[in-house]
């Protein structure tokens, strides 16, 4: 088949003992590649119980057969059992990280086992070698990143742990191609934990398109599709993602201190238009990406990459700061130490809480920027306050005996939209096979942003099967791989299109989503057993017995039980949030 | 002090017309009758990164009347007057 490698491989770090796993053709079909085909392989190689930084725990990178090919197609995804959540996980990253593996000749690296030292993993050409990393013990995600290519080539593309990794902080991201982060769940810690430093790749190896010809036009149709269209042709290239912070606030709905209120009044000091006019020194973008929403940035004594949205809500409305170098500077020291801005935002926004209530006797205090910096560093050391804060949000709360005010889901923080904002996004948090998170079904696409219909975001009416469809077609995005910003000017036809130009099999829409209720399926399955059901399926309290006093989502709270049952029946899951048997029959499960 | 509809700009209208916010004098319009006269008072067009050719709302463009969307009203024919604040968002996304 054309579009995949043919080529997927284990590598057991403590034996140092490496193997090819054959992947029928059958199976690529019902999985794709990505998030897909890697759960499955999880799902097969791992028990539900297993323990995320146990030697037998498997952590696998993965590519779809659509990398390295059209457009937005250098993402990578990383799979395991997530050690903040307990869930499934899938973690995606941009940047050209997932092509280089491709070029590499390979489609996916299944991880096990533990190195006795620091080690990393060299792809090169069809070959994976286990080399010393000793020398980069301690060092941050940047060094790291160049002392590798210097020992390998310019051109290797390196994604790697920075000392929060090292340390297992349960929200250690991996970095790779500088600043682009496999952020959420926690997947830097389990290479932490395998003494995994890095993965290295590069090489030469052609991926085969199956229709040369057709992927010549549907190239050049899809750069005038993008081109054309105002989000990815032109707002996201012009402000980045956070030209949100102007219209969730605006909507009243912009989570600030801690999910306390909706409307952050210094929003305008921390926008997208802001960091146009101060920070921006030009855009960035990621393997054939003519979007380019990367934000390269300079403070006075810094540079680097973002901020990106959700951190700039992260350190900045969630703490009541409205210092934008901070901001920044404090996401350059996650991007350094390799730590998940949102988790490490939220844990501050809840300790912060936590100490004004007098639940925690620490001085950590709403609008202190000037300690960001350090209390990041802290956390990715895991040493004085570090210490705590790097138990996540679910734990500290939990330790000091206010479960809740964590603002997470099974365990993960949720992001800068408050779900008294939008129905749908509520049920998206609350069904989210990760925890709460915005990717799996981003309802702020209709409920806010028009895309691609625009719905009446306090309504619930019609949300449970319109969330049940995005996760759907996310799942497949995750699967093929892709950057979910295309979504933004193309739907699942040309999804399709892409996959039947590139490997030959004639994906229809009807498949397609059907592949994706798949996915979605087989992650809540793995949940199940992993002991989530119907109570898990919720939010924090806050959102369902407060209510805004001011913004225009005053006097909102989350509707979910009822939505809940309507995505239950949709998905043909019983009561209890668990798929039925013909449910599975039908997905081939 | 004669009574006004402040008309707030974001994202890339602000970049084109170089001001965040216009006030217009006047009392009972429909909101497009507010935006022909927000171009008028900021001296530079901007419809045509909310409207189609057909004068309808793009997919994507947020047009709020204190804060609540005109899509769940009347749309353009939303009337509006002395004293509400009008947001005007031509389509972005992020996430």
């Amino acid at each position: 088949m054309t579009g995949w490698m043919g080529k997927i491989v284990k590598i057991d770090l403590g034996r140092r003992t490496r193997e090819e796993v054959a992947v029928s053709d059958a199976l690529r079909r019902a999985y794709i590649g990505g998030r897909g085909l890697g759960v499955r392989l999880y799902s097969d190689l791992c028990p539900a119980t297993t323990d995320p930084f146990a030697d037998d725990n498997a952590l696998i990178f993965m590519t779809g057969p659509l990398t390295g090919t059209l457009m937005t197609s250098g993402r990578y995804q990383v799979i395991s059992r997530s050690p903040l959540t307990g869930t499934i996980c899938d973690s995606s990253s941009g940047g050209h990280f997932g092509a280089a593996l491709k070029g590499a000749g390979i489609d996916g690296l299944i991880v096990e086992g533990r190195a006795e030292a620091p080690v990393y993993l060299s792809v090169h050409d069809g070959e994976v070698e286990i080399r010393d990393a000793s020398a980069f013990r301690g060092l941050d995600t940047q060094r790291t990143q160049k002392g590798i290519q210097a020992e390998t080539s310019s051109k290797t593309s390196v994604a790697c742990i920075g000392p929060a990794g090292e340390n297992r902080v349960p929200f250690a991201a991996i970095m790779n191609d500088k600043d682009r982060a496999a952020g959420r769940g926690g997947m830097g810690a389990i290479m932490g934990a395998k003494n995994l430093k890095a993965v290295a790749a590069g090489g030469s190896q052609p991926v085969a398109i199956s229709d040369p010809e057709g992927y010549k036009e549907l190239t050049a149709r899809l750069e005038r599709i993008v081109d054309k269209n105002p989000v990815t042709g032109k707002s996201l290239q012009v402000l980045g993602t956070s030209v949100l912070v102007n219209i969730i606030n605006a909507h009243g709905m912009f989570p600030t201190e801690n999910f306390r209120r909706g409307v952050f009044n210094d929003a305008e000091g921390t926008s997208g238009e802001k960091i146009a006019e101060t920070l921006l020194q030009r855009q960035s973008a990621c393997f054939k990406c003519p979007i380019g929403c990367g934000r390269t940035t300079r403070t006075r004594d810094k540079q680097g990459e973002g901020p990106e949205y959700e951190t700039v809500w992260a350190f900045g409305a969630h703490l009541g700061i409205s210092d934008l170098t901070a901001i920044t500077e404090a996401n350059y020291a996650c991007n350094e130490l390799g730590l998940d801005t949102i988790t490490m935002g939220s844990t501050l926004g809840c300790g912060m809480e936590l100490c004004e209530t007098g639940a925690w006797k620490e001085n950590l205090r709403w609008g202190d920027a000037g300690r960001l910096v350090d209390w990041v560093t802290d956390t990715a050391h895991r040493r004085g306050i570090g210490a705590e804060l790097a138990l996540g949000s679910k734990r500290l709360a939990a330790k000091y005996g206010r479960p809740d005010l964590a603002m997470q889901v099974k365990g993960m923080e949720i992001p800068a939209y408050d779900p008294r904002g939008a129905q749908g996004m509520a049920l998206s948090y609350a069904t989210s096979n990760r925890g709460g998170c915005h990717m799996r079904a981003y309802m702020i696409g209709p409920e806010i942003l028009g895309h691609p219909v625009f719905l009446d975001r306090f309504s619930s009416a019609g949300k449970a099967e319109l969330v049940a469809l995005f996760q759907d077609v996310s799942a497949v995005v995750d699967s093929a791989v892709l950057c979910r910003f295309l979504q933004f000017a193309v739907g699942i036809s040309t999804f399709a299109e892409m996959l039947r130009t590139v490997t030959g099999l004639d994906f229809s829409d009807e498949e397609l989503m059907k592949t994706g209720r798949r996915i979605y399926t087989l992650e809540r399955l793995f949940n199940n057993r992993a002991g989530f059901g119907r109570g898990d399926d919720t939010l924090p309290p806050r959102f369902f017995n407060e209510e805004f006093q001011t913004g225009s989502s005053r006097h909102r709270r989350v509707q979910l039980e009822g939505m809940l049952d309507d995505f239950y029946a949709m998905r043909g899951w019983d009561r209890n949030g668990v798929p039925s048997p013909q449910t599975l029959a039908d997905l081939g499960l | 002090m004669a009574a006004t509809i402040a008309v707030k700009f974001y994202g890339l209208l602000r970049g084109r017309l170089r001001t965040a916010a216009v006030e217009i004098e006047g009392d009972d319009l429909t909101v497009l009758e507010l935006l022909r006269r927000a171009e008028e008072t900021a001296g530079r067009s901007f419809l045509d990164e909310l409207l189609d050719r057909e004068q309808g709302l793009l997919t994507g463009t947020i047009i709020l009347v204190n804060g609540d969307n005109v899509r769940l009203r009347r749309g353009l024919e939303t009337r509006v007057g002395a004293g509400d604040r009008i947001d005007l968002f031509s389509p972005a996304g992020g996430g």
